[in-house]
């Protein structure tokens, strides 16, 4: 098992976050995966939530290998992998906890993916993670802000929904500022 | 001065996810709905949820079934999770082959002549009638309609099945095989269906950058306000879930397979 820190004062700062609202979490690309585990597993350990991990960025697989190699859990997170099915990767994966939508363009089938997951948990709090903003807004571009994705703003996900984070890596830069 | 009380009718709560806000509360009860689709647009597992939420209250459902065997329809219906067979064995959903139908009425013919079609209307009432049968849905109308030559003929069977199931107080979803609905195109395939319908909902793909995203639209609804605008839909195990349509993907109607 590889080690690893986390980065504690994230913690700190999760407990501070009121329940059904939206964070953002800036990071470089370099401490990326640092900062996702240390927002991730505090959700998980200390507030006993469970949750949607959206990636744009990389194959689901990829992700929970990583989490795998720090002794971390994600079984009770269920992925929705943007890229695998339609630019890389392929579908044929040995988890049950991934979801696949052909394209990081369908934010509709995105958001509906998302729904739908949290229609079917049996967890009572759940973060929706979304990582990354920047990826997503490549592929979307001017839509992605005029037409927010978050699932907060459905009321049908509202009582299970408690925290939707989403990474913003500080490079491009000029994505995160057009908000 | 107190303002006037509104009348509203009594509504068929559809069940389905985000329709019946997109309706006001569902469709009014009695109505005859067209759900005109392209192939592979979630057109049938809308009318069979329709009839599982129907039945989960406690309604007898029929299903009169044109396009594929019954033995069929059951099979690909019963992977989704909201579709429980014990519906169909207990007699809450009936499922009926519009082949057999024809079998027993000898209406085993290409075409259908007026007496045909008066034959073929008598048994569906009675049917509806004997079950009592709240909710109905034909899939489709058009496979049906194939074998009336006459579009005067056809738009008198839609009237009169739709006067006569509005009487015994059922709802009735008429499922509509379209290949494209343009700016220019029709709702259905003989152009007189949508006349004649007290709905009509749309359903197709919308393409994006090569992806086709599915779609609903209520386009038409009689006896209340809804929503007209495009929904992304997703066929789930628990059924058919809705969201809006983001304005980018409406802009991409222009291009789009159902409206090219």
């Amino acid at each position: 098992m590889m080690m690893f820190e986390l980065d504690q004062r994230i913690a700190e700062q999760l407990t501070e976050v009121a329940l059904n609202s939206a964070v953002q979490v800036r990071c470089g690309n370099s401490n990326a995966f640092m900062v996702t585990a240390s927002t991730i597993i505090p959700l998980m350990q200390m507030f006993e939530m469970g949750g949607v991990y959206i990636s744009a960025n990389r194959g689901a697989v990829e992700i929970i290998q990583a989490f795998e190699s720090i002794g971390m859990d994600v079984s009770n997170i269920q992925f929705i992998d943007l890229v695998s099915s339609g630019i890389l990767g392929g579908t044929d994966v040995p988890y049950s906890n991934i979801h696949f939508v052909d394209s990081p363009i369908m934010l509709e089938s995105v958001l509906l993916r998302t729904l739908y997951i949290l229609r079917t948990t049996t967890s009572v709090r759940n973060f929706v993670f979304l990582d990354s903003v920047n990826a997503l807004a490549i592929y979307n571009e001017d839509v992605f802000w005029q037409n927010t994705f978050t699932p907060s703003s459905t009321p049908s996900a509202s009582e299970k929904f408690s925290l939707l984070c989403s990474m913003c890596q500080t490079k491009p830069l000029h994505w995160c500022y057009q908000t | 001065m107190q303002p006037a009380a509104v009348y509203t009718r009594d509504r068929c709560v559809t069940g389905i996810h985000g329709l019946d806000e997109i309706l006001r509360g569902g469709i009014p009860y009695g109505s005859t709905v067209l759900a005109a689709g392209t192939c592979g647009s979630g057109k049938t597992t809308l009318g069979m949820e329709f009839l599982v939420r129907g039945a989960l209250a406690g309604e007898a459902c029929a299903h009169f079934t044109a396009t594929e065997p019954s033995v069929k329809l059951l099979e690909n219906i019963r992977q989704y999770a909201f579709f429980d067979m014990n519906m169909v064995d207990s007699g809450l959903i009936n499922v009926f082959d519009m082949d057999v139908l024809y079998s027993w009425l000898g209406l085993e013919k290409a075409s259908f002549e007026l007496d045909d079609v008066h034959a073929l209307i008598k048994a569906i009432v009675d049917i509806v009638n004997t079950i009592g049968v709240t909710r109905l849905v034909i899939d489709s109308v058009t496979t049906l309609c194939y074998k009336i030559k006459s579009e005067q003929l056809i738009r008198d069977f839609l009237f009169t099945l739709g006067k006569k199931l509005a009487t015994l107080g059922c709802t009735t979803i008429l499922i509509s095989e379209i290949t494209s609905a343009t700016e220019n195109a029709h709702w259905s395939s003989f152009g007189v269906e949508e006349a004649i319908a007290d709905g009509i909902i749309v359903m197709g793909d919308v393409e994006r950058m090569g992806h086709l995203l599915r779609f609903l639209q209520v386009v038409k609804m009689r006896g209340t306000h809804h929503s007209r605008a495009k929904h992304a839909i997703e066929l789930t195990p628990l059924g058919v879930m809705l969201t809006p349509m983001l304005k980018w993907g409406a802009q991409s109607d222009k291009t789009a397979r159902w409206g090219s």
